[in-house]
Protein backbone atom coordinates (compact mmCIF):
# COMPACT_ATOMS: atom_id res chain seq x y z
CA UNK A 1 0.00 0.00 0.00
CA UNK A 2 2.50 2.45 1.19
CA UNK A 3 4.66 1.35 -1.71
CA UNK A 4 2.04 2.52 -4.04
CA UNK A 5 1.41 5.50 -2.47
CA UNK A 6 4.95 5.97 -3.34
CA UNK A 7 4.49 5.03 -6.66
CA UNK A 8 1.96 7.09 -7.17
CA UNK A 9 3.74 10.35 -6.09
CA UNK A 10 6.55 9.51 -8.07
CA UNK A 11 4.71 9.28 -11.33
CA UNK A 12 2.79 12.95 -10.27
CA UNK A 13 6.01 13.91 -10.08
CA UNK A 14 7.81 13.43 -13.26
CA UNK A 15 4.37 14.20 -14.93
CA UNK A 16 4.48 18.07 -12.73
CA UNK A 17 8.60 18.46 -13.24
CA UNK A 18 8.51 19.99 -16.24
CA UNK A 19 6.12 22.55 -15.50
CA UNK A 20 7.47 23.01 -12.42
CA UNK A 21 10.83 23.42 -13.48
CA UNK A 22 9.90 26.02 -15.74
CA UNK A 23 8.25 28.15 -13.15
CA UNK A 24 11.03 27.70 -11.22
CA UNK A 25 13.33 29.39 -13.91
CA UNK A 26 11.13 31.96 -14.10
CA UNK A 27 11.64 32.64 -10.93
CA UNK A 28 15.49 32.37 -10.68
CA UNK A 29 15.63 34.91 -13.41
CA UNK A 30 13.89 37.51 -10.85
CA UNK A 31 17.36 37.15 -9.06
CA UNK A 32 19.18 40.63 -9.00
CA UNK A 33 22.30 39.36 -10.38
CA UNK A 34 24.64 42.93 -9.74
CA UNK A 35 25.49 42.74 -13.32
CA UNK A 36 24.86 45.96 -14.61
CA UNK A 37 24.56 45.15 -18.31
CA UNK A 38 22.55 42.30 -18.34
CA UNK A 39 19.32 42.79 -16.67
CA UNK A 40 17.85 44.41 -20.32
CA UNK A 41 18.97 41.22 -21.99
CA UNK A 42 18.03 38.56 -19.24
CA UNK A 43 17.67 35.90 -21.41
CA UNK A 44 13.89 34.10 -21.41
CA UNK A 45 14.39 31.09 -20.14
CA UNK A 46 10.45 30.51 -20.12
CA UNK A 47 10.66 29.95 -23.42
CA UNK A 48 13.65 27.97 -23.49
CA UNK A 49 11.72 25.43 -20.86
CA UNK A 50 8.78 25.74 -23.35
CA UNK A 51 10.24 24.62 -26.41
CA UNK A 52 12.14 22.26 -25.06
CA UNK A 53 9.48 20.31 -23.55
CA UNK A 54 7.15 20.36 -26.13
CA UNK A 55 10.02 19.24 -28.38
CA UNK A 56 10.98 16.18 -25.81
CA UNK A 57 7.85 15.52 -23.91
CA UNK A 58 4.72 17.46 -25.36
CA UNK A 59 2.61 15.66 -22.94
CA UNK A 60 4.13 16.98 -20.23
CA UNK A 61 3.72 20.83 -21.61
CA UNK A 62 0.44 20.85 -22.24
CA UNK A 63 -0.82 24.31 -23.89
CA UNK A 64 -2.54 25.48 -20.52
CA UNK A 65 0.76 25.08 -18.64
CA UNK A 66 2.30 27.27 -20.96
CA UNK A 67 -0.25 29.74 -20.91
CA UNK A 68 -0.22 29.60 -16.64
CA UNK A 69 3.91 30.01 -17.26
CA UNK A 70 3.23 33.18 -19.39
CA UNK A 71 0.65 34.69 -16.80
CA UNK A 72 3.03 34.06 -13.88
CA UNK A 73 6.14 35.52 -15.63
CA UNK A 74 4.18 38.66 -17.56
CA UNK A 75 2.60 39.09 -13.63
CA UNK A 76 6.53 38.58 -12.11
CA UNK A 77 7.44 41.11 -14.86
CA UNK A 78 5.19 44.14 -13.71
CA UNK A 79 4.71 44.99 -17.25
CA UNK A 80 1.64 44.52 -19.19
CA UNK A 81 -0.24 41.53 -19.13
CA UNK A 82 -0.64 38.97 -22.29
CA UNK A 83 2.77 40.16 -25.02
CA UNK A 84 4.70 37.02 -22.63
CA UNK A 85 1.76 34.21 -23.09
CA UNK A 86 1.23 35.18 -26.39
CA UNK A 87 4.84 34.27 -27.57
CA UNK A 88 4.85 31.37 -25.21
CA UNK A 89 1.46 29.98 -26.79
CA UNK A 90 2.98 30.56 -30.53
CA UNK A 91 6.36 29.06 -29.94
CA UNK A 92 4.43 25.61 -28.32
CA UNK A 93 1.89 25.77 -31.24
CA UNK A 94 4.91 25.92 -33.80
CA UNK A 95 6.54 22.83 -32.04
CA UNK A 96 3.32 20.80 -31.80
CA UNK A 97 2.59 21.27 -35.21
CA UNK A 98 6.14 20.17 -36.66
CA UNK A 99 6.03 17.58 -34.27
CA UNK A 100 7.12 14.76 -36.93
CA UNK A 101 10.02 17.04 -37.40
CA UNK A 102 11.65 16.69 -34.16
CA UNK A 103 10.96 13.04 -33.88
CA UNK A 104 14.85 12.40 -35.63
CA UNK A 105 15.95 15.44 -35.09
CA UNK A 106 19.77 15.54 -34.15
CA UNK A 107 20.71 18.49 -30.70
CA UNK A 108 21.90 20.94 -32.91
CA UNK A 109 19.36 20.62 -35.93
CA UNK A 110 16.87 21.36 -32.49
CA UNK A 111 18.93 24.30 -32.05
CA UNK A 112 18.41 25.29 -35.11
CA UNK A 113 15.16 25.71 -34.97
CA UNK A 114 14.80 27.05 -31.63
CA UNK A 115 16.56 29.97 -33.02
CA UNK A 116 14.06 30.57 -35.96
CA UNK A 117 11.19 29.67 -32.64
CA UNK A 118 12.83 32.15 -30.58
CA UNK A 119 12.85 35.02 -33.17
CA UNK A 120 9.17 34.24 -34.12
CA UNK A 121 7.87 34.38 -30.80
CA UNK A 122 10.42 37.37 -29.43
CA UNK A 123 9.22 39.50 -32.27
CA UNK A 124 5.55 38.62 -31.89
CA UNK A 125 6.13 39.16 -27.85
CA UNK A 126 7.66 42.56 -28.72
CA UNK A 127 4.62 43.43 -31.25
CA UNK A 128 2.33 42.66 -28.38
CA UNK A 129 4.27 45.02 -25.89
CA UNK A 130 4.39 47.66 -28.09
CA UNK A 131 0.37 47.02 -28.53
CA UNK A 132 -0.33 46.60 -24.96
CA UNK A 133 1.74 49.68 -24.20
CA UNK A 134 0.13 52.10 -26.57
CA UNK A 135 3.89 52.40 -27.57
CA UNK A 136 6.96 51.90 -29.55
CA UNK A 137 9.42 50.11 -27.44
CA UNK A 138 13.31 50.14 -28.89
CA UNK A 139 13.65 46.70 -30.61
CA UNK A 140 17.55 46.84 -29.25
CA UNK A 141 17.42 45.11 -25.78
CA UNK A 142 14.97 42.39 -27.25
CA UNK A 143 17.37 41.67 -29.99
CA UNK A 144 19.90 41.13 -27.49
CA UNK A 145 17.85 39.32 -24.97
CA UNK A 146 17.09 36.93 -28.24
CA UNK A 147 21.21 35.98 -28.92
CA UNK A 148 21.27 35.39 -24.88
CA UNK A 149 18.35 32.89 -25.31
CA UNK A 150 19.58 31.21 -28.18
CA UNK A 151 22.97 30.81 -26.03
CA UNK A 152 21.58 29.63 -23.33
CA UNK A 153 19.50 27.19 -24.83
CA UNK A 154 22.40 23.96 -25.15
CA UNK A 155 23.05 24.49 -20.95
CA UNK A 156 19.39 24.61 -20.30
CA UNK A 157 19.21 21.76 -22.67
CA UNK A 158 21.56 19.64 -21.56
CA UNK A 159 20.82 20.37 -17.68
CA UNK A 160 17.25 19.10 -18.77
CA UNK A 161 18.39 15.97 -20.44
CA UNK A 162 20.71 14.90 -17.04
CA UNK A 163 17.37 15.82 -14.97
CA UNK A 164 15.06 13.56 -17.54
CA UNK A 165 17.78 10.77 -17.33
CA UNK A 166 18.28 11.08 -13.50
CA UNK A 167 14.53 10.67 -13.46
CA UNK A 168 14.14 7.48 -15.61
CA UNK A 169 16.37 5.81 -14.01
CA UNK B 1 -1.20 -0.27 -20.06
CA UNK B 2 -3.71 0.08 -22.52
CA UNK B 3 -2.49 0.70 -26.29
CA UNK B 4 -5.15 2.39 -28.57
CA UNK B 5 -6.01 0.27 -31.43
CA UNK B 6 -6.07 1.48 -35.03
CA UNK B 7 -9.26 2.40 -35.42
CA UNK B 8 -9.46 4.34 -31.85
CA UNK B 9 -6.26 5.97 -32.94
CA UNK B 10 -8.42 6.93 -36.46
CA UNK B 11 -11.31 8.52 -34.61
CA UNK B 12 -8.84 10.28 -31.90
CA UNK B 13 -6.34 12.25 -33.51
CA UNK B 14 -8.64 14.26 -35.60
CA UNK B 15 -10.72 15.01 -32.91
CA UNK B 16 -7.57 15.33 -30.95
CA UNK B 17 -6.28 17.76 -33.06
CA UNK B 18 -9.15 19.30 -33.54
CA UNK B 19 -9.24 19.89 -29.72
CA UNK B 20 -5.80 20.97 -29.18
CA UNK B 21 -6.24 23.68 -31.81
CA UNK B 22 -9.10 25.36 -30.69
CA UNK B 23 -7.64 25.00 -27.04
CA UNK B 24 -4.64 27.47 -28.52
CA UNK B 25 -7.52 29.79 -30.55
CA UNK B 26 -9.09 29.96 -27.12
CA UNK B 27 -5.88 31.11 -24.78
CA UNK B 28 -4.44 33.28 -27.43
CA UNK B 29 -7.40 34.59 -27.12
CA UNK B 30 -7.66 35.09 -23.65
CA UNK B 31 -4.31 36.23 -23.96
CA UNK B 32 -5.56 38.80 -25.81
CA UNK B 33 -8.23 39.62 -23.70
CA UNK B 34 -6.17 39.96 -20.46
CA UNK B 35 -4.50 42.53 -22.50
CA UNK B 36 -7.11 44.54 -22.82
CA UNK B 37 -8.10 43.68 -19.04
CA UNK B 38 -4.83 45.20 -18.63
CA UNK B 39 -5.16 48.82 -20.32
CA UNK B 40 -8.75 49.02 -18.56
CA UNK B 41 -8.73 47.71 -15.17
CA UNK B 42 -5.30 49.14 -13.44
CA UNK B 43 -7.06 48.36 -9.78
CA UNK B 44 -7.34 44.61 -10.97
CA UNK B 45 -3.98 44.39 -12.47
CA UNK B 46 -2.31 46.05 -9.53
CA UNK B 47 -4.31 43.91 -6.66
CA UNK B 48 -3.26 39.85 -8.74
CA UNK B 49 0.04 41.60 -9.28
CA UNK B 50 0.76 42.32 -5.77
CA UNK B 51 -0.65 38.86 -4.64
CA UNK B 52 1.40 36.92 -6.84
CA UNK B 53 4.17 39.38 -6.01
CA UNK B 54 3.62 38.44 -2.19
CA UNK B 55 3.65 35.13 -2.42
CA UNK B 56 7.27 35.03 -4.25
CA UNK B 57 9.46 37.64 -1.94
CA UNK B 58 9.77 35.34 0.78
CA UNK B 59 11.17 32.92 -1.37
CA UNK B 60 13.14 35.45 -3.73
CA UNK B 61 14.36 37.11 -0.34
CA UNK B 62 15.73 33.53 0.85
CA UNK B 63 17.73 32.59 -2.23
CA UNK B 64 18.83 36.65 -2.88
CA UNK B 65 20.63 36.16 -0.08
CA UNK B 66 23.45 34.07 -1.38
CA UNK B 67 23.63 35.39 -4.56
CA UNK B 68 24.82 38.98 -2.86
CA UNK B 69 27.27 37.30 -1.23
CA UNK B 70 28.58 35.61 -4.26
CA UNK B 71 28.77 38.92 -6.19
CA UNK B 72 29.89 40.47 -3.02
CA UNK B 73 33.18 38.08 -2.96
CA UNK B 74 33.57 39.04 -6.40
CA UNK B 75 33.46 42.73 -5.89
CA UNK B 76 35.66 42.31 -3.10
CA UNK B 77 38.03 40.34 -5.27
CA UNK B 78 37.83 43.07 -7.84
CA UNK B 79 38.89 45.94 -5.02
CA UNK B 80 41.86 43.88 -3.66
CA UNK B 81 42.93 43.70 -7.67
CA UNK B 82 43.40 47.57 -7.80
CA UNK B 83 44.28 48.69 -4.11
CA UNK B 84 46.69 51.15 -4.41
CA UNK B 85 44.60 52.70 -7.13
CA UNK B 86 41.32 53.02 -5.78
CA UNK B 87 43.46 54.22 -2.30
CA UNK B 88 44.77 57.30 -4.58
CA UNK B 89 41.57 58.32 -5.88
CA UNK B 90 39.76 57.79 -2.59
CA UNK B 91 42.12 60.33 -0.72
CA UNK B 92 41.69 62.99 -3.29
CA UNK B 93 37.89 62.27 -3.62
CA UNK B 94 38.46 62.50 0.41
CA UNK B 95 40.15 65.82 0.21
CA UNK B 96 37.57 67.35 -2.23
CA UNK B 97 34.53 66.40 -0.11
CA UNK B 98 35.67 67.59 3.11
CA UNK B 99 35.78 70.94 1.03
CA UNK B 100 32.57 70.21 0.27
CA UNK B 101 31.68 69.35 3.81
CA UNK B 102 32.98 72.68 5.29
CA UNK B 103 31.25 74.46 2.15
CA UNK B 104 27.03 72.43 2.78
CA UNK B 105 27.64 73.78 6.69
CA UNK B 106 28.14 76.89 6.30
CA UNK B 107 25.81 77.04 3.87
CA UNK B 108 23.64 74.86 5.86
CA UNK B 109 23.90 77.86 9.11
CA UNK B 110 23.40 80.41 6.28
CA UNK B 111 19.62 78.85 5.12
CA UNK B 112 18.78 78.49 8.55
CA UNK B 113 19.33 81.94 9.31
CA UNK B 114 17.62 82.99 6.18
CA UNK B 115 14.76 80.93 7.09
CA UNK B 116 14.28 81.93 10.11
CA UNK B 117 14.43 85.54 8.90
CA UNK B 118 11.65 84.81 6.41
CA UNK B 119 9.33 82.76 8.56
CA UNK B 120 9.73 79.95 5.56
CA UNK B 121 6.88 77.12 6.12
CA UNK B 122 9.39 74.34 7.04
CA UNK B 123 9.41 71.09 4.48
CA UNK B 124 7.35 68.29 6.06
CA UNK B 125 9.39 65.77 8.19
CA UNK B 126 11.06 62.93 6.25
CA UNK B 127 11.20 59.23 7.68
CA UNK B 128 13.40 56.64 5.48
CA UNK B 129 12.35 53.07 5.26
CA UNK B 130 15.49 50.88 4.51
CA UNK B 131 14.52 47.71 2.22
CA UNK B 132 16.29 45.01 0.31
CA UNK B 133 16.16 44.73 -3.47
CA UNK B 134 15.10 40.85 -3.45
CA UNK B 135 13.87 40.65 -7.73
CA UNK B 136 14.84 42.49 -10.56
CA UNK B 137 12.47 41.37 -13.38
CA UNK B 138 14.77 42.69 -16.19
CA UNK B 139 13.57 41.83 -19.67
CA UNK B 140 13.35 44.35 -22.92
CA UNK B 141 10.13 46.13 -22.06
CA UNK B 142 10.23 46.96 -18.26
CA UNK B 143 12.53 48.79 -15.71
CA UNK B 144 11.52 48.01 -12.21
CA UNK B 145 12.70 45.82 -9.21
CA UNK B 146 10.82 44.51 -6.03
CA UNK B 147 11.80 45.20 -2.87
CA UNK B 148 11.22 43.14 0.78
CA UNK B 149 9.07 45.68 2.28
CA UNK B 150 5.24 46.29 1.76
CA UNK B 151 2.60 48.31 3.61
CA UNK B 152 3.34 46.57 6.94
CA UNK B 153 6.53 48.57 6.81
CA UNK B 154 4.78 51.44 5.96
CA UNK B 155 5.49 51.66 2.30
CA UNK B 156 3.03 53.47 0.39
CA UNK B 157 2.13 54.11 -3.45
CA UNK B 158 4.38 57.24 -4.63
CA UNK B 159 6.68 57.42 -2.16
CA UNK B 160 10.55 57.75 -3.58
CA UNK B 161 12.95 55.16 -3.53
CA UNK B 162 16.68 56.46 -3.00
CA UNK B 163 20.21 54.64 -2.79
CA UNK B 164 22.69 56.59 -1.06
CA UNK B 165 23.83 58.42 -4.67
CA UNK B 166 20.71 59.27 -5.35
CA UNK B 167 16.90 59.19 -6.53
CA UNK B 168 16.20 55.54 -8.38
CA UNK B 169 12.14 55.37 -8.62
CA UNK B 170 9.11 55.78 -7.13
CA UNK B 171 7.32 53.32 -5.53
CA UNK B 172 4.48 51.81 -8.06
CA UNK B 173 2.73 49.08 -6.44
CA UNK B 174 2.41 47.97 -2.95
CA UNK B 175 1.81 44.24 -1.63
CA UNK B 176 1.79 43.78 2.34
CA UNK B 177 5.28 42.69 2.38
CA UNK B 178 6.58 43.40 -0.79
CA UNK B 179 6.29 46.15 -3.48
CA UNK B 180 7.46 46.85 -6.74
CA UNK B 181 9.54 49.96 -7.52
CA UNK B 182 9.12 51.41 -10.93
CA UNK B 183 12.95 52.67 -11.59
CA UNK B 184 13.56 56.55 -13.50
CA UNK B 185 14.56 55.09 -16.31
CA UNK B 186 11.07 52.85 -17.30
CA UNK B 187 9.20 53.77 -20.21
CA UNK B 188 6.34 54.69 -17.87
CA UNK B 189 8.12 57.08 -15.67
CA UNK B 190 7.63 60.34 -15.62
CA UNK B 191 9.18 63.16 -12.70
CA UNK B 192 9.02 66.89 -12.25
CA UNK B 193 12.33 68.33 -12.16
CA UNK B 194 14.43 71.30 -11.98
CA UNK B 195 17.88 71.37 -13.59
CA UNK B 196 20.97 73.44 -13.41
CA UNK B 197 21.77 76.52 -11.64
CA UNK B 198 18.89 78.56 -13.59
CA UNK B 199 16.67 76.42 -11.92
CA UNK B 200 14.42 75.60 -14.85
CA UNK B 201 11.63 73.05 -14.66
CA UNK B 202 11.30 70.21 -16.43
CA UNK B 203 9.99 66.51 -17.03
CA UNK B 204 12.17 63.30 -17.01
CA UNK B 205 10.80 60.91 -18.85
CA UNK B 206 12.06 57.19 -18.99
CA UNK B 207 12.22 55.44 -22.01
CA UNK B 208 13.78 52.01 -21.07
CA UNK B 209 17.33 52.99 -21.40
CA UNK B 210 20.18 53.97 -19.13
CA UNK B 211 19.60 57.60 -19.63
CA UNK B 212 15.97 59.02 -19.47
CA UNK B 213 14.98 62.19 -21.31
CA UNK B 214 14.41 65.93 -20.08
CA UNK B 215 11.07 67.01 -21.46
CA UNK B 216 9.12 70.09 -21.95
CA UNK B 217 12.24 72.48 -20.99
CA UNK B 218 11.34 76.13 -21.64
CA UNK B 219 12.55 77.59 -24.70
CA UNK B 220 14.69 80.02 -22.48
CA UNK B 221 16.55 77.52 -20.41
CA UNK B 222 20.13 76.97 -20.96
CA UNK B 223 21.83 74.00 -20.44
CA UNK B 224 25.06 72.52 -20.29
CA UNK B 225 26.16 68.80 -20.04
CA UNK B 226 26.89 68.09 -16.19
CA UNK B 227 23.83 70.23 -15.22
CA UNK B 228 22.61 68.80 -11.94
CA UNK B 229 19.10 67.15 -11.48
CA UNK B 230 17.16 67.30 -8.90
CA UNK B 231 13.10 66.61 -8.37
CA UNK B 232 11.70 69.76 -8.46
CA UNK B 233 8.49 68.79 -5.43
CA UNK B 234 6.03 69.95 -7.90
CA UNK B 235 2.96 67.85 -8.08
CA UNK B 236 3.61 66.98 -4.44
CA UNK B 237 4.71 63.19 -5.13
CA UNK B 238 8.50 63.85 -4.50
CA UNK B 239 9.79 66.31 -1.60
CA UNK B 240 11.80 68.81 -3.29
CA UNK B 241 15.67 68.48 -4.15
CA UNK B 242 16.39 64.94 -4.39
CA UNK B 243 19.72 64.51 -6.40
CA UNK B 244 18.99 62.99 -9.70
CA UNK B 245 21.72 62.99 -12.03
CA UNK B 246 23.55 65.01 -14.59
CA UNK B 247 22.78 66.48 -17.86
CA UNK B 248 24.83 63.98 -20.26
CA UNK B 249 23.85 64.71 -23.57
CA UNK B 250 22.27 68.01 -24.70
CA UNK B 251 21.70 67.48 -28.63
CA UNK B 252 18.76 69.13 -30.95
CA UNK B 253 16.08 66.70 -30.49
CA UNK B 254 16.77 65.33 -26.73
CA UNK B 255 18.47 66.04 -23.47
CA UNK B 256 19.74 62.73 -21.88
CA UNK B 257 20.55 62.69 -18.15
CA UNK B 258 23.10 60.24 -16.43
CA UNK B 259 21.46 59.21 -12.94
CA UNK B 260 23.72 58.94 -10.21
CA UNK B 261 22.66 55.39 -9.31
CA UNK B 262 24.81 52.31 -10.27
CA UNK B 263 22.36 50.21 -11.52
CA UNK B 264 24.48 47.30 -11.12
CA UNK B 265 24.94 47.78 -7.16
CA UNK B 266 21.82 48.27 -5.95
CA UNK B 267 21.18 45.90 -3.40
CA UNK B 268 19.45 48.32 -0.66
CA UNK B 269 16.76 51.19 -1.41
CA UNK B 270 15.86 54.06 1.13
CA UNK B 271 12.44 54.63 0.63
CA UNK B 272 11.17 58.01 1.58
CA UNK B 273 8.20 58.84 3.60
CA UNK B 274 7.96 62.31 3.18
CA UNK B 275 4.44 63.57 5.27
CA UNK B 276 2.65 64.64 2.06
CA UNK B 277 -0.10 63.05 0.86
CA UNK B 278 1.38 63.21 -2.43
CA UNK B 279 -1.05 62.13 -6.03
CA UNK B 280 -2.96 59.65 -3.91
CA UNK B 281 -4.69 62.28 -2.19
CA UNK B 282 -5.31 65.59 -4.11
CA UNK B 283 -8.52 66.28 -1.78
CA UNK B 284 -6.89 66.80 1.35
CA UNK B 285 -3.95 68.84 -0.42
CA UNK B 286 -6.30 70.89 -2.22
CA UNK B 287 -8.43 71.61 1.07
CA UNK B 288 -5.71 72.41 2.98
CA UNK B 289 -3.98 75.05 0.36
CA UNK B 290 -7.27 76.71 0.40
CA UNK B 291 -7.49 76.98 4.00
CA UNK B 292 -3.92 78.00 4.30
CA UNK B 293 -4.76 80.86 1.74
CA UNK B 294 -7.51 81.82 3.53
CA UNK B 295 -6.21 82.29 6.70
CA UNK B 296 -3.44 84.21 4.90
CA UNK B 297 -5.86 86.42 3.39
CA UNK B 298 -7.58 87.13 6.24
CA UNK B 299 -3.74 87.90 8.01
CA UNK B 300 -3.34 89.85 5.16
CA UNK B 301 -6.51 92.37 5.20
CA UNK B 302 -6.70 92.19 9.20
CA UNK B 303 -2.42 93.81 8.48
CA UNK B 304 -3.73 96.26 5.72
CA UNK B 305 -6.42 97.11 8.02
CA UNK B 306 -4.36 97.78 10.89
CA UNK B 307 -1.34 99.80 8.43
CA UNK B 308 -4.31 102.04 6.85
CA UNK B 309 -5.42 102.67 10.23
CA UNK B 310 -1.89 103.53 11.49
CA UNK B 311 -1.20 106.72 10.12
CA UNK B 312 -4.12 108.34 10.42
CA UNK B 313 -3.45 107.68 14.81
Amino acid sequence: MRQGVLHRLDGVARIISPFFVTLLLVLLALLPLRVSAIAPIMPAVALVGVFFWSVHRPDLMPIWAVFLIGFVQDLLAGGAWGPGIVGLLLAHALVVWQHRFFLAASFVLIWCVFMLVAAVAMTVTWLCACLAMMTYIDPGPVFFQYLMTVAIYPCLAWAFLRGQRLFQR
Amino acid sequence: MNKPTGSEIRVASPLKAWASRFALLLLVGAAFGLMLIGRTNGFLVEQTRTTVTDMVTPILDAVSQPVDTFSGVIDQAESLANLQSQNIALKEQNARLLHWQAVARQLEAENAALRDLNRMVPDPGMRFITARVVGDPGGAFVRSVLINAGDRDGIEKGQAAMTGAGLAGRVAEVGLRSARILLVTDINSRIPVIVGGGRDRAVLAGDNTNYPQLLYLGPTAKLRIGDQVTTSGHGGVFPPGLAIGVVSAVSETSIRVEPFVDWAHMEYLRVVDYEMSGILDFQSVEAARAAEAEAAAAEAAQAARAGGEGPQQ
